[in-house]
């Protein structure tokens, strides 16, 4: 069990380490650099020249990386090369607003695919189930930034309830950005909803035609206590995999819904570095990202794990 | 100097992926919003020109929602990447520009030049001070000229001033007299310093004036935070008087989508520097709280062709590709309706020194032009990209006008992250546009001249040169403007650029709001004000 878990942490940081050389790579094929995007139509050469020097970008590609990369090892992810602020500290001020979606997101989209995923699977192919999978198929297929405008337009224009924009920056308190992150939360949930509610209702399908429940079934026991002492933690165990991998979605996810919104997090944070080519910003948030997608996955590996026994036993007999 | 100010640190900001989405909000909102689902754009009411004016309320905030220059912006005036919005409220220049584009006073408020036009003397506005509270002089006058030809600030209006201006001749005789004199003679200098980056700094502030915004304008600064919010407070002993409002707040927005939002939801009162595509226009029209106001002839649009490529580089070729299009059919395509004709000349009409020149289509001349040159049958590439909602409908337009004279155009339509790095000055032919407000000489100099750095059909003529320096060293007004309009026809003529149409920027706003008044670079801050 440990030496798994030190396995699977040790490739974690090699797949941390090679999404930021990749990113890296990425930005150098990218046309342009944060000099001439910064200046757009006034990149003179004289212009572009003066803002290279300034910004240190005239050294060699590599050993602007090997710079980065002894910062990061130490924890320093060195100064944005457009506003000059350290990367690490505006970097955790939007993770933190990032993160306040996605816990939010996380809880409600969880909470609420896992008992319509569960009442759609008890009533399978009745009305309950068709009204369901009908909504999430609609919920998977629209995009997020429709959702989002959808939403603005209902509950901040059309009956304005809740502002349609974030007007407060990065380092606003929380709970001044509480109303605002009702919005993207919903239109988040909405799309994450639809997997996990798909993933949920077909495992409990599967669970309630097994033999345990049916054996279950005949010792007499009510339909309310076999669905939750029995079907359900063996119907979740698939679902865990799916949840995992919506919330690694969610860092992407983000991105688009956060623009719209106009919301200081991660997401917005990183649609500006890509315009200005602004490296160590990109490469930070990589390496933030990578991490958040693999301690996903590793956590609901260890999450299975836990719950099945059988995948317990087999990984100690096979050692 | 760029085409626009907002863009000029800031280019597109606009990727692909938001304009799409921009679309897609204003799909919604057209659908949804009463009175736009039944009638559509083709019978939606024509867009309002002016917005709303009459007496305002006494004070009060307006909420400004812009698109931000970078994380690198400053209130710097003379910088490349300097937040335009706060550039008019906080500063003054010497001179501005009027609604007929004549020079007019501000901080100067008369000037002369000698016979010559080499020496320049600026009789200065007594009286007035700083928001710190220094009062201002001909040193600080000075100090700003001095700042922008200075090569290591590379201020894009040093690229103009520069070839004028030697710092050491900048003389202060009098604390409200200033005197230039010029390497060259110019009798359009005082013109050249309507410009936006001429606004005047306190003497010796240059290290700090980009956080400090310390000027002489009507509003003062409160805060600022680069790519973020900020707010400027009535600066109340401001020369003209202090401004209908108590304050503007400004809130940088990325995405077009989110500044349409926030003005339809009623969190901002204004979007700046951005012009709205028609679908958005029209729902923002037909919403309760907010409307459209057109800041006319905004910005002209051009299909520049590359002089120095095949086969733009046979005047032959660029004549019969202006000869080809109807510039009409781009405007009902492009514009519906909101703009005039260019007729390939890019000074605004109806400016001091516009000429009316114009050459009547002809697409079999322009055939009959191509055969000459080789070049029948010519196939070629026209670059777009979603930078803004105009280009490509004005490629697609061109392309089916063109047609007509047996040429076959490809649009190509390509990332508007690196737009002007990639395609601008890079493609024989795309699509593109500048903002207006620069004065005549200013605009032929910048953009057409050979070598300069903004000349981006790298057109090189010896006799347009020439035109202009004459012009310049013209004393006598009307012979002055002769040159200067004999320029235009060779513009026209020879040049490389296409210019079909000047169009109207469509800016959202509150219906609250009154007096909103923006021509070229000029903003009304003084007057602009919400609704009692």
């Amino acid at each position: 069990m440990i030496v798994y878990i030190s396995r699977r942490l040790l490739s974690a940081v090699v797949t941390v380490l090679l999404a930021s050389v990749i990113v890296f790579a990425a930005v150098q094929l990218l046309p342009g650099d944060v000099a001439t995007q910064v200046l757009g139509q006034d990149a003179t050469p004289d212009a572009v020249a003066a803002l290279r020097e300034q910004m240190g970008l005239n050294r060699p590609a590599v050993l602007r990386f090997l710079d980065w990369i002894t910062g990061a090892v130490r924890g320093d992810f060195g100064v944005s090369l457009v506003s000059g602020e350290p990367v690490s500290a505006t970097l955790w001020l939007h993770l933190r607003n990032t993160m306040l979606i996605a816990v939010a997101t996380i809880a409600v989209a969880v909470t609420s695919s896992i008992v319509l995923g569960v009442v759609a699977g008890l009533y399978r192919d009745r009305w309950p189930d068709t009204v369901i999978s009908t909504l999430t198929l609609i919920g998977m297929s629209v995009p997020e930034f429709v959702v989002a405008t959808l939403l603005v337009l209902a509950l901040s224009i059309t009956v304005p309830v809740l502002p349609a924009v974030v007007l407060d920056e990065a380092s606003a308190p929380v709970a001044d950005l509480l109303p605002a992150i009702v919005l993207p939360t919903i239109a988040l949930s909405v799309v994450m909803t639809a997997y996990i509610v798909r993933m949920t209702r077909t495992s409990v399908i599967d669970v309630m035609e097994s033999e345990f429940v049916t054996t279950a079934r005949l010792k007499g026991l009510g339909t309310g206590r076999v669905v939750v002492r029995h079907a359900l933690p063996s119907a979740l165990l698939p679902t865990l995999n799916v949840i995992a991998m919506n919330v690694a979605w969610l860092v992407g996810g983000v991105a688009v819904v956060e623009n719209v919104f106009n919301y200081p997090g991660v997401g917005r944070m990183l649609l500006e570095a890509v315009h200005n080519r602004d490296l160590p910003v990109l490469q930070a948030i990589a390496v933030v990202s990578a991490a958040v997608y693999v301690l996903c996955n590793l956590a609901a590996d260890l999450g299975a794990m836990a719950l099945n026994p059988r995948l317990r036993t087999g990984e100690r007999s096979a050692r | 100097m760029p085409r626009s100010p907002g863009a000029e640190g800031a280019p597109p900001r606009i990727p692909r992926r938001t304009a799409l989405l921009g679309g897609a909000g204003a799909l919604g909102a057209a659908v949804l919003l009463p009175g736009c689902a039944a009638s559509g754009p083709q019978a939606a009411p024509a867009l309002p020109e002016a917005a709303a004016t009459g007496a305002t309320a006494d004070g009060g905030v307006l909420r400004m929602a812009r698109p931000p220059a970078s994380q690198a912006e400053t209130l710097d005036p003379a910088s490349s990447l300097s937040a335009y919005e706060y550039l008019g409220a906080l500063y003054s220049r010497l001179v501005r520009m009027d609604a007929e584009g004549q020079t007019a006073p501000d901080l100067a408020t008369e000037w002369e030049s000698d016979d010559a036009g080499l020496v320049w003397t600026f009789r200065l506005r007594d009286g007035v001070r700083f928001h710190d509270g220094r009062g201002f002089t001909s040193a600080d006058a000075a100090y700003t000229l001095r700042r922008i030809v200075d090569p290591g600030l590379a201020s894009p209006q040093g690229t103009v001033l520069g070839p004028l201006i030697d710092p050491g001749r900048v003389h202060t005789p009098e604390p409200g007299v200033l005197v230039v004199e010029l390497t060259t003679p110019n009798f359009e200098f005082p013109a050249l310093l309507t410009n936006y980056h001429c606004y005047v700094v306190p003497d010796g502030d240059g290290d700090t004036i980009g956080a400090t915004g310390i000027g002489t304008g009507p509003f003062r600064l409160d805060s600022f935070s680069p790519g973020g919010r900020g707010r400027i407070v009535a600066y109340d002993d401001h020369w003209e008087g202090p401004p209908a409002l108590d304050a503007i707040e400004m809130f940088s927005m990325t995405d077009i989508q989110a500044r349409t939002n926030a003005l339809l939801a009623g969190q901002v009162d204004l979007i700046s520097q951005t012009n709205l595509d028609f679908a958005t226009a029209r729902v923002v029209e037909a919403s309760e709280r907010a409307t459209i106001a057109r800041s006319v002839n905004a910005q002209w649009y051009v299909l520049p062709m590359l002089t120095t490529a095949e086969p733009f580089t046979d005047a032959r070729v660029r004549r019969a590709m202006k000869l080809a299009y109807d510039p009409g059919h781009v405007i009902d395509v492009a514009l519906q309706g909101t703009g005039v004709p260019g007729n390939d000349n890019p000074v605004p009409p109806d400016t001091p020194y516009w000429t009316d020149y114009a050459v009547e289509r002809d697409p079999d001349r322009a055939r009959a032009l191509l055969a000459e040159a080789g070049h029948e049958g010519l196939s070629l590439e026209l670059y777009t990209s979603a930078y803004d909602p105009v280009f490509t409908p004005m490629a697609l337009a061109y392309r089916d006008s063109a047609a007509e004279a047996g040429i076959d155009i490809t649009v190509r339509n390509t990332s508007a992250d690196s737009y002007y790095t990639q395609i601008w000055m890079q493609k024989p032919l795309m699509a593109t546009y500048w903002y207006t407000g620069r004065p005549a000489d200013q605009l032929l100099n910048q953009v057409f001249r050979s070598g300069s750095s903004y000349n981006e059909t790298a057109w090189s003529d010896g006799a347009f040169d020439d035109l202009l320096d004459a012009a310049r060293a013209t004393a006598d007004e009307d012979r002055r403007r002769t040159l200067y309009q004999d320029a235009q026809r060779m513009v026209v003529d020879e040049g490389g650029a296409m210019t079909p149409m000047f169009a109207d920027r469509l800016v959202g706003l509150s219906r609250d709001v009154l007096n909103y008044h923006e021509s070229g670079f000029e903003f009304d801050y003084l007057n602009i004000g919400l609704r009692p």
